[in-house]
């Protein structure tokens, strides 16, 4: 281990990671490996994901609908599928990716160029996104589906909220506290950050658009790609808000217990 | 967030006057450090105010007066340069936050945006090896590793080289243009210093070799990837394009990249790294998969 | 058997090219220089550099009218066969530099292009945009990397050269160097060794060149026994920025694509350039020179700029010498295509755009003709003997010197664009003869020799740092003594030379001398301490400053860029054809006194015991092209070349 000095919690990191790359000469792969999955299947997952949220702004019924039909798969197919292309492709782009922002030493301060600052978010709302969902997803779906983790872990640290027989129940999920809508927020707008900026960069790393000219341009896509999407998220994320609870289920004694607490056996 | 650790000496005389107006004087403030391993310190010098100043004929003035601001007599402040002109590279360092050439670092201009002082301090990438003078041998290594030349047979009379376009000549000349100054790395967030101290009982020969295998497996940065750009368009070096392409994707290669495009911005030579940056990644991709196809 | 081993002192043009080639030949090579050999002062040069080319081919050039322009513009005091050597290889030069991957600037269908410069009528430079030195020094720099990464070259860089070390038979055996990190001082043993170590401008303050540039590695030979020549032949280039730190050259390739000289008519008129109409304009070299215009040869330029100012009182500016640069009439998309690399300095460190206003110049010291002496070995017909190890060799065994610290090539004046040449020149044509050298060296290697002589060498020059060290505090700054000698000697060994200056001269320089070898240090510590260096540095200015002025002070004629008034030879102004005749006789017998007296090389060698130089002359070989006068159109210039002609034909008559 060469003997670096250590200069500031960056550099500290740094020098235990030491100066080069953790994967050696087999960096480069899967660098690009990580670029890849961030744009497949993680990015056409959150694109899917979000526009399956936002079916809520058409009403709890169409979004019960959507929600059918994916769970129409069946739970073996779903938790292939979910492991395969999301749960894991996440952990191996969040670890690696995690890994990427300790090894940079982050200098918008002093060099407050638009790349910089692009470049700095990109690595922020990276982190960001690495929290988000991973609470996120024990917050809706609780990590995993297996009864005595259910139960015994994850209903009982407010996980698992989400009941795809009532779909209803993740905007009940939501609306629980202005806190959570405003983490929902944030990383609705991070994820969206992250993947329109991070396919401008692919552009770059790919070698799509070379020129600074090409490259200027290719700016316009990317930001309208990343507004539209933004938009897609927040209004979802509104209509999770406001929706109306769905009227087929609101049986007059049950009106003020949502099913999926309902159905759990807390306490 | 540079300066935390060493506080500023404001508790020093202040030259009185320092609006960069002729027969005036102004601060400088030196962060100094009396060799590798050693710590660093503030240091505040009055220099007075002359017509078209730059750095370095303020540290001339430095060197020249040897006293600081309350007037101890100090060692000289070291520092590099050659050419004066910014075509050598020799006098990078960081000026009031910002990397660049000193001898281009005019007075006026850095008066203008701050009139209180002039700040300078070594680069942070590179190990100092004493006030603002750091050992860049890592960038030259990094050229080594990359095979960064024309691979002409012999220096016997062969005829001239190959013709060019006119546009090719264009490109080719603004990538060699490169003076290693290493600006483009200073900035870079992704380029990290490394240091080594020399251990017990080790030769000279035994550390640099430690030194060199360290380099080659670190980012060789903005400037490294436009010279496999420069050198695998040249006619001549195209023939070996794979060794030097082998290089941009191996440990600390091209991929270490994260666009910031820092580097692009404080470039005194203007040369358009990015470009060369997107144009290497777009090669290192096609190499990288023949040779996945290739094996 | 231990290899032999060769070193190279200086990583410019020059000391690359013959580390190159050196190593391509086997021989092993240690590299010093006191920067990293890309930074090397070569890296400024801007222009060009200068072959015979098949565009210029056929317009009638040839490599003997680039001989001849050579020969014509150092005024004749150029040893002729090195010269001639010198432009047959430049076409061959230019192309291996094109094979290197020099980018030099195309035409449409992809040939190199070519622009004029000075003292020339075809248009021989080669140019990679305006920063030629810079592409040509890279390209070196990167074949030299290649032969250090497979170990046949080391390079020592920020070392400071002290000195040769020369055995009891006065073959030079190694050198002796100081680490300027760790202040070590080290001995290296070698069977050669090549100094390249470039001019030494610092000697007058301020001028063109680098800082490295203090002619110290030169310095340290020349006081060691090696001859050093032509001493007071010192370009001064007639256009620079004036700085406060260094005065930046405004290359004369902004000439070359079309620039123009010229000041107001009305002295100090205050409107700016751009307003001022043409009428009002005094274009004085295009006036005077219509021949060559604005490509008069250096020397020339700048005597005329300078007396423009003085004499004339024609300065632009009232408080400050100087005269404008024009180029603000060329296309735009030419300027940036050609010349972008000069205008970006002029914007950078004046602040104001050449693209749209006349630059303001003036003359600088910028090269120095004169430099170690070295042999050659002449073939035959007159041309160099190539791998013979008499080649640029010193007068000491084993010592080579090369590039712009040599004195070959150039005469009395340097043409624009030669120097690149013979930089790469000289290096590549010492390499076979040192190869030949070391290779044939009946004794032993160097490596081989008993350490005594190393060590006795390496205490000599660790007592002389101790002695630095050690000096009390209370001297003067050897930074004011620096200036100081840098004001004397360009008050009186620049463009204009008199006797009782250069006398007055010699005095303060003695005086400055003593004082700077009592200078006192103001840092006395063993880690990367440059002022060791610096003052180091300075005191072995003074045997040079001290060559150059008494070279000037005896040598009593007008000679390229050697100029006193008093020994002007008249113009002819008389009208009548017969007084016209008589007094270009008179002006042609004079000539040719002249000639018989001063058309010889100035060879200085070093006494330790009085520390001054001791002047010998040297007969120049000018078997090739006898001298002629060099007139580039001046008054009266016709009928002297008519009747000059005529005794030429009398006397091939007589033959
Ligand atoms: C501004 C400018 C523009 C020019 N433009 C042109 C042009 O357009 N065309 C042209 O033909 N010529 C031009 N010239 C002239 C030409 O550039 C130089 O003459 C030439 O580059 C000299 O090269 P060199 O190899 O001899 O030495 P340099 O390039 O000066 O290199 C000297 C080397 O010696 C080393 N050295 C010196 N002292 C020591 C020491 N004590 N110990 C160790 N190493 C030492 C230095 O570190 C350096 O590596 C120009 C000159 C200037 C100043
Ligand atoms: C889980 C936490 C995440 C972390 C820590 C993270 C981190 C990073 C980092 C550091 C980069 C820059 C890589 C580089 O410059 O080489 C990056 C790129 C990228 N990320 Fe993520 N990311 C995360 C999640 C996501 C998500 C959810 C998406 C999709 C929406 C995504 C899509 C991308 C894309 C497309 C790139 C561009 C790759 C490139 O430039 O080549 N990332 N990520
Ligand atoms: C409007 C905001 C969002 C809402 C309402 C929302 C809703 C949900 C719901 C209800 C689930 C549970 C699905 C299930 O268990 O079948 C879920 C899962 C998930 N969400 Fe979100 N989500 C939002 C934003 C995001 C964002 C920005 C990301 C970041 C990429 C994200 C990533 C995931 C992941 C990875 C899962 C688990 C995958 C799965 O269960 O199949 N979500 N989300
Ligand atoms: S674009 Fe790449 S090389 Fe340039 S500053 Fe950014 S990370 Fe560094
Ligand atoms: S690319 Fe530009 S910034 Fe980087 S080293 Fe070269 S000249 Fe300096
Ligand atoms: S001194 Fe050469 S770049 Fe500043």
């Amino acid at each position: 281990m060469p003997a670096i000095r250590i200069e500031n919690w960056e550099r500290f990191l740094v020098s235990i990671l030491g100066p080069s790359s953790p994967f050696g000469q087999h960096d480069f792969i899967i660098r690009r490996i990580h670029s890849l999955v961030g744009l497949v299947p993680i990015g056409a997952y959150l694109i899917f994901h979000l526009a399956t949220n936002a079916a809520i702004i058409d009403g709890v019924a169409a979004y019960q609908h959507r929600a059918d039909q994916i769970h129409r798969l069946g739970p073996t197919t779903i938790f292939v599928l979910e492991w395969l292309f999301i749960f894991l492709p996440i952990l191996f782009h969040g670890m690696i990716g995690m890994l990427i922002v300790a090894r940079g030493e982050r200098n918008v301060a002093n060099y407050p160029y638009g790349g910089n600052v692009r470049y700095t978010l990109q690595r922020w709302t990276g982190a960001i996104a690495f929290v988000f969902i991973l609470w996120h997803v024990f917050h809706m779906h609780g990590w995993i589906r297996a009864e005595w983790w259910i139960s015994g872990v994850a209903s009982r640290f407010g996980g698992h909220r989400f009941d795809p027989e009532n779909a209803y129940s993740a905007a009940e999920a939501i609306r629980a506290s202005w806190l959570i809508i405003v983490l929902y927020a944030i990383g609705v707008l991070a994820s969206v950050y992250h993947l329109a900026n991070g396919i401008w960069t692919m552009g770059i790393t790919w070698g799509v658009w070379t020129s600074p000219h090409a490259q200027q341009w290719a700016k316009i896509p990317c930001l309208t790609f990343g507004l539209l999407l933004g938009f897609l998220g927040l209004g979802s994320l509104y209509a999770m808000v406001a929706a109306e609870p769905p009227q087929t289920l609101v049986a007059p004694d049950t009106a003020n217990i949502p099913p999926a607490i309902h159905a759990s056996p807390r306490s | 967030m540079s300066n935390t650790r060493h506080p500023h000496p404001n508790g020093e005389p202040r030259a009185s006057q320092s609006d960069g107006r002729p027969g005036r004087n102004f601060n400088v403030v030196v962060l100094r450090q009396d060799g590798p391993g050693r710590p660093s310190y503030w240091e505040r010098h009055i220099v007075e105010y002359e017509q078209d100043m730059n750095c370095i004929s303020v540290l001339q003035k430095i060197a020249a007066n040897a006293r600081t601001a309350d007037g101890r007599k100090v060692a000289p402040v070291a520092w590099d340069c050659n050419c004066l002109e910014e075509v050598c590279g020799a006098c990078t360092m960081v000026i009031n936050g910002r990397v660049r050439q000193a001898c281009t670092a005019l007075v006026d201009r850095l008066l203008q945006d701050n009139p209180e002082q002039i700040e300078l301090r070594p680069m942070r990438k590179f190990p100092v090896i004493r006030d603002l003078m750091v050992d860049r041998s890592r960038m030259f290594n990094t050229l080594k590793k990359l095979k960064a030349w024309v691979p002409v047979d012999s220096y016997l009379d062969m005829g001239p080289g190959p013709r060019q376009s006119q546009e090719n000549q264009q490109m080719a000349y603004v990538l060699s243009k490169c003076m290693s100054c290493g600006c483009c790395l200073e900035a870079c967030p992704q380029y990290l210093k490394i240091e080594l101290e020399r251990k017990e009982g080790e030769t000279e020969e035994e550390f640099h070799a430690r030194e060199r295998e360290l380099h080659d497996r670190a980012f060789i940065g903005a400037m490294g990837i436009a010279a496999v750009d420069l050198f695998n368009t040249n006619p001549v070096g195209r023939m070996t394009a794979t060794e030097r392409l082998d290089a941009l994707v191996a440990e600390g290669g091209i991929q270490i990249c994260g666009n910031a495009q820092n580097c692009v911005k404080v470039c005194p030579k203007e040369i358009p790294l990015t470009t060369s940056i997107a144009r290497a990644g777009r090669a290192a991709t096609v190499h990288m998969l023949k040779r996945w196809f290739d094996r | 058997m231990a290899r032999h081993r060769v070193i190279v002192v200086g990583g410019g043009l020059a000391g690359l090219a013959a580390t190159m080639k050196l190593a391509e030949l086997g021989v092993d090579i240690d590299l010093f220089s006191l920067t990293p050999v890309k930074r090397s002062h070569s890296c400024c040069a801007q222009g060009g550099i200068n072959s015979v080319n098949s565009l210029t081919r056929q317009l009638g050039d040839a490599e003997w009218k680039h001989f001849d322009d050579t020969v014509y513009g150092g005024d004749f005091l150029a040893h002729q066969p090195p010269v001639k050597e010198m432009t047959e290889w430049a076409p061959r030069i230019i192309d291996l530099m094109d094979r290197l991957g020099v980018t030099f600037n195309r035409t449409p269908e992809g040939f190199r292009d070519q622009r004029r410069f000075g003292g020339t009528l075809f248009a021989r430079t080669s140019f990679a945009g305006a920063t030629t030195g810079q592409q040509l020094l890279y390209a070196l720099d990167e074949q030299v990397r290649r032969w250090e990464v497979t170990a046949h070259v080391k390079k020592y860089e920020c070392f400071d050269y002290l000195g040769p070390i020369l055995d009891e038979n006065g073959v030079c055996r190694g050198s002796i160097a100081q680490d300027m990190v760790s202040m070590e001082i080290r001995a290296f043993p070698a069977d050669a060794l090549i100094i390249a170590s470039g001019g030494c401008g610092l000697i007058y303050g301020r001028s063109t060149m680098s800082m490295a540039c203090t002619g110290s590695a030169v310095s340290r030979t020349f006081q060691a026994g090696a001859r050093y020549g032509n001493g007071e032949f010192i370009q001064v280039h007639p256009t620079a920025i004036p700085g406060a730190d260094k005065l930046r050259l405004m290359s004369e390739s902004a000439r070359g694509e079309g620039g123009r000289v010229w000041v107001p008519r009305k002295p100090q008129d205050p409107r700016p350039p751009q307003d001022i109409p043409e009428q009002d304009r005094y274009y004085f070299l295009e006036e005077r020179y219509p021949k060559y215009g604005n490509l008069v040869p250096r020397d020339i330029a700048t005597r005329e700029i300078f007396n423009v100012c003085t004499k004339e009182g024609l300065s632009v500016e009232n408080d400050r010498l100087c005269v404008y640069l024009d180029v603000s009439h060329l296309p735009r998309q030419l300027l940036d295509r050609k010349l972008a690399g000069i205008l970006e300095i002029y914007e950078k460190f004046q602040g104001v755009d050449p693209r749209a206003t006349a630059m303001k110049i003036f003359p600088a010291v910028h090269y120095s003709m004169g430099g170690l002496w070295c042999d050659y070995e002449r073939t035959a017909e007159g041309g160099l003997n190539i791998g013979s190890p008499r080649n640029q060799q010193t007068n000491i065994p084993g010592i080579f010197a090369i590039g712009e610290c040599d004195y070959h090539y150039h005469g009395a004046n340097r043409l624009g664009a030669n120097s690149l040449v013979a930089c790469i020149f000289s290096g590549l044509i010492t390499a076979p003869g040192a190869a030949a050298l070391v290779q044939n060296l009946n004794g032993r290697a160097a490596a081989e020799l008993p350490s005594t002589l190393y060590d006795r060498e390496t205490q000599r020059h660790l007592a002389r740092y101790k002695e630095l060290l050690a000096r009390p505090h209370d001297g003067e700054n050897p930074y004011l003594i620096h200036r100081r000698l840098g004001d004397v000697m360009t008050k009186a060994a620049t463009v204009v030379r008199h006797n009782d200056e250069l006398d007055w001269a010699c005095e303060q320089v003695q005086d400055l001398e003593d004082r700077a070898r009592r200078a006192s240090l103001s840092d006395t510590g063993n880690w990367t301490n440059q002022n060791v260096i610096f003052t180091r540095a300075l005191v072995d200015m003074f045997p040079l400053a001290k060559t150059i002025l008494k070279g000037a002070r005896l040598r009593d004629e007008c000679r390229g860029a050697h100029y006193k008034p008093e020994f002007v030879f008249p113009e002819i102004h008389a009208t009548d054809p017969v007084q016209r005749r008589l007094e270009a006789e008179a002006w042609c017998d004079r000539f040719v006194e002249n000639n018989r007296r001063w058309l010889k090389s100035t060879v200085a060698s070093w006494s330790a015991e009085d520390r001054e130089p001791l002047i010998t002359y040297e007969d120049v070989d000018t078997s090739l092209i006898p001298p002629r006068p060099r007139l580039y159109g001046m008054v009266g210039g016709d009928i002297i070349e008519q009747v000059w002609r005529e005794r030429g034909v009398r006397e091939e008559a007589a033959v």
